[in-house]
């Protein structure tokens, strides 16, 4: 049996406040001005990288934001540690996790998973339609194999956590599939992006459970977060 | 070769796991009280073997637990036999053949483990408690109101009262793609969408039924408000009869029962994929995982029923802790008709079985006692500092758990 869990349900309703996961790093800049549209207002610091602070209190005593890695947000929200959260779309197509709904597309954090390798291979004329295995550097293990599986190509993953554009050149991998914003990295790096994998944005994700148990508190966050966007996309 | 470690001999597969003192008599007794319920309601219970062929396993609603199903051979009869990874198709195959003259409605109830190829993320259990009932003949509201109000009290005797049950209509969505002639990697696409309920996704890929499906999408939550969705939703005529069907239900449900939290989630179609009107699945609030699932399939394509199956491994966990059976240490020498008295006054007795002359009392401690036999009657043991281990210089066979009194 595994050790038991707090007894939360022994409580007579779930009272807790609804936990909001943002991940830290370039999307939580974009975050803020959705959060003051929606009414939220976050302890100060929450938007400090170098606050040792990782849970934080807002105006509104029924929510409270946790700030973790982006990659950690999907999980956090699968399993129910936090109820909402903002997530891109790369990680929820990653983990693919059944518990994760995203019901709204926030519009923000927009780049895409790509493609890319050195620009000398990428002109050589190596046809990909006869390949049947391809050594891929990248953070994205599952995209890549389902990628490449869909047009029959085995691909041998190395998983690396930064740095992708670093392996073709020194021999690690033949490809790299990695997030892409502007391309000027790449760029730096003498890769060419050959193929977009898919266009990427931050949706809002909730956890399923909570959705279901929850209904008027996760429903009322969810409406709060799309008239925030509508609001944003008129003025 | 290398000199790794041999593995731990406590290690076990992945997602198995061994039940110990208390917990595994909690789980029958918990099972045991769920069963109670179950019976008082009328539902006579019936018990499948673990393994069956697999033709038999997998026919009609079975074929939805093939994947997860374990097989073996069979070296008697060279056929393929399969572990069953769910028991309703078991029951519905009993109420097809044996009891295909016994009168209808037919109200089966049965309780036995499971065992599936692979756990989920989140509930990484490969062996599965079930206890549940089988309501077979009846195809309406009433019948499918029955088994949500049968399983409500079921949990009720377990003291989970405040559990909320998720209606959904798992053939909507089919339906809906159906009629707008959606096939192919687009209706697939557009149903993966839906099933983790991305909207912007589901704008993408759903043409022109994107609009009906993005507010039904947006429906799911308090039951009253998502009927509302799906009265005003433009629906084709059998999607409209589903919905009102839906609609029955829960006013079959609010008349009997009209504190129970209902849910309804219209876009929703997950679960074995073998039921084909209302379904229902059961959450605790501040809990993550379902406690049960149920819902309306078809018996050997012919026969309507419905059923609910709840997971007491599940349910145990959000259960107020019970009471343990109080022990009471019997020394040596002490009579039997003492201790027999005891046992009638719900005492588990551990007697001593050396005649040696000892320190009874740290005795008692050392085997994780509550009471001890003096003068004929249960003497509580006085308490001590750490009530949460057996004294110091317990020797092996100590008990690590306390064990509640």
């Amino acid at each position: 049996m595994t050790a038991p869990y707090p007894a939360a349900a022994l409580e007579p309703e779930a009272t807790g406040p609804v936990v909001l996961a943002l991940p830290k790093g370039r999307i939580l800049a974009e975050c803020g001005d959705l959060l003051a549209h929606a009414g939220i207002h976050p302890a100060a610091d929450y938007a400090d990288e170098d606050s040792r602070r990782l849970r934080f209190p807002t105006d509104d005593p029924g929510l409270d934001i946790v700030r973790v890695r982006p990659f950690d947000v999907a999980t956090f929200v699968a399993f129910g540690a936090a109820h909402i959260g903002v997530c891109g779309a790369d990680v929820l197509m990653e983990f693919d996790y059944p518990e994760l709904y995203a019901p709204l597309d926030l519009g923000i954090g927009r780049c895409r998973v790509s493609v890319a390798e050195p620009a000398e291979t990428a002109l050589a004329g190596d046809d990909p339609a006869r390949w049947s295995r391809v050594r891929v550097a990248t953070k994205y293990p599952n995209i890549a194999r389902r990628h490449f599986a869909q047009r029959g190509v085995q691909t041998d993953v190395v998983h690396l956590n930064g740095a992708m554009e670093l392996a073709p050149g020194l021999g690690l991998a033949r490809l790299i599939v990695d997030l892409v914003q502007t391309g000027s990295t790449l760029k730096a790096n003498g890769l060419v992006e050959t193929e977009v994998i898919a266009d990427v944005t931050s949706r809002l994700v909730v956890n399923r459970t909570a959705l279901k148990t929850r209904p008027e508190a996760i429903g009322a966050w969810i409406a709060r977060f799309r008239d925030a966007l509508a609001q944003r996309a008129h003025g | 070769m290398t000199d790794d470690l041999p593995p731990s001999p406590a290690l076990l597969p992945a997602g198995l796991s061994d039940l110990l003192p208390p917990d595994a008599e909690n789980e029958a007794a918990s099972v045991a009280a769920l069963m109670e319920v179950f019976a008082s309601h009328g539902y006579e219970r019936v018990k499948p073997p673990l393994l069956e062929f697999e033709d038999g396993l997998f026919a009609g609603a079975g074929a939805a637990t093939a994947e997860q199903t374990f097989r073996l051979m069979d070296p008697e009869s060279q056929r393929m036999m399969g572990l069953r990874a769910d028991t309703t198709p078991q029951v519905a195959r009993i109420a097809s053949t044996r009891l295909a003259a016994a009168p209808r409605p037919l109200r089966l109830s049965y309780a036995g483990q499971c065992l599936r190829v692979r756990g989920s993320q989140l509930a990484p259990d490969r062996q599965i408690a079930q206890a549940g009932i089988e309501l077979i003949g009846p195809d309406s509201p009433a019948a499918d109101a029955e088994i949500v109000l049968v399983g409500a009290a079921a949990l009720a005797a377990l003291g989970l009262a405040r559990v909320s049950f998720d209606l959904t209509l798992p053939s909507l969505v089919p339906l809906l793609l159906e009629d707008a002639g959606m096939s192919g990697p687009a209706r697939a696409a557009l149903a993966r969408a839906l099933d983790r309920k991305d909207a912007h996704e589901v704008a993408r890929h759903g043409g022109a039924l994107a609009p009906v499906l993005t507010d039904l999408l947006m429906a799911a939550g308090p039951a009253d408000r998502a009927l509302g969705a799906l009265t005003e939703a433009a629906l084709p005529p059998p999607a409209r009869a589903l919905a009102e069907r839906l609609a029955a239900t829960i006013a079959a449900l609010r008349a009997r029962a009209p504190e129970l939290r209902l849910t309804v989630d219209p876009v929703e179609f997950r679960g074995f994929r073998y039921e084909t009107g209302i379904s229902v699945t059961v959450y605790a609030p501040g809990r993550n995982g379902e406690l049960g699932r149920g819902g309306r399939y078809m018996v050997n394509e012919a026969e309507p029923a419905t059923g609910l199956t709840l997971y007491p491994d599940a349910i145990i966990r959000c259960c107020p802790p019970r009471p343990g059976r109080p022990r009471c240490y019997v020394p040596w020498g002490a009579p039997d008709d003492a201790a027999a008295r005891l046992r009638r006054q719900g005492f588990a007795t551990v007697a001593s079985l050396d005649p040696a002359p000892q320190d009874a009392l740290a005795e008692a401690r050392r085997l994780a006692c509550t009471h001890i036999l003096r003068d004929g009657a249960a003497l509580k043991l006085p308490s001590e500092t750490s009530p949460l281990r057996p004294p110091a210089g317990g020797e092996g066979g100590a008990r690590g758990e306390a064990v509640g009194g």
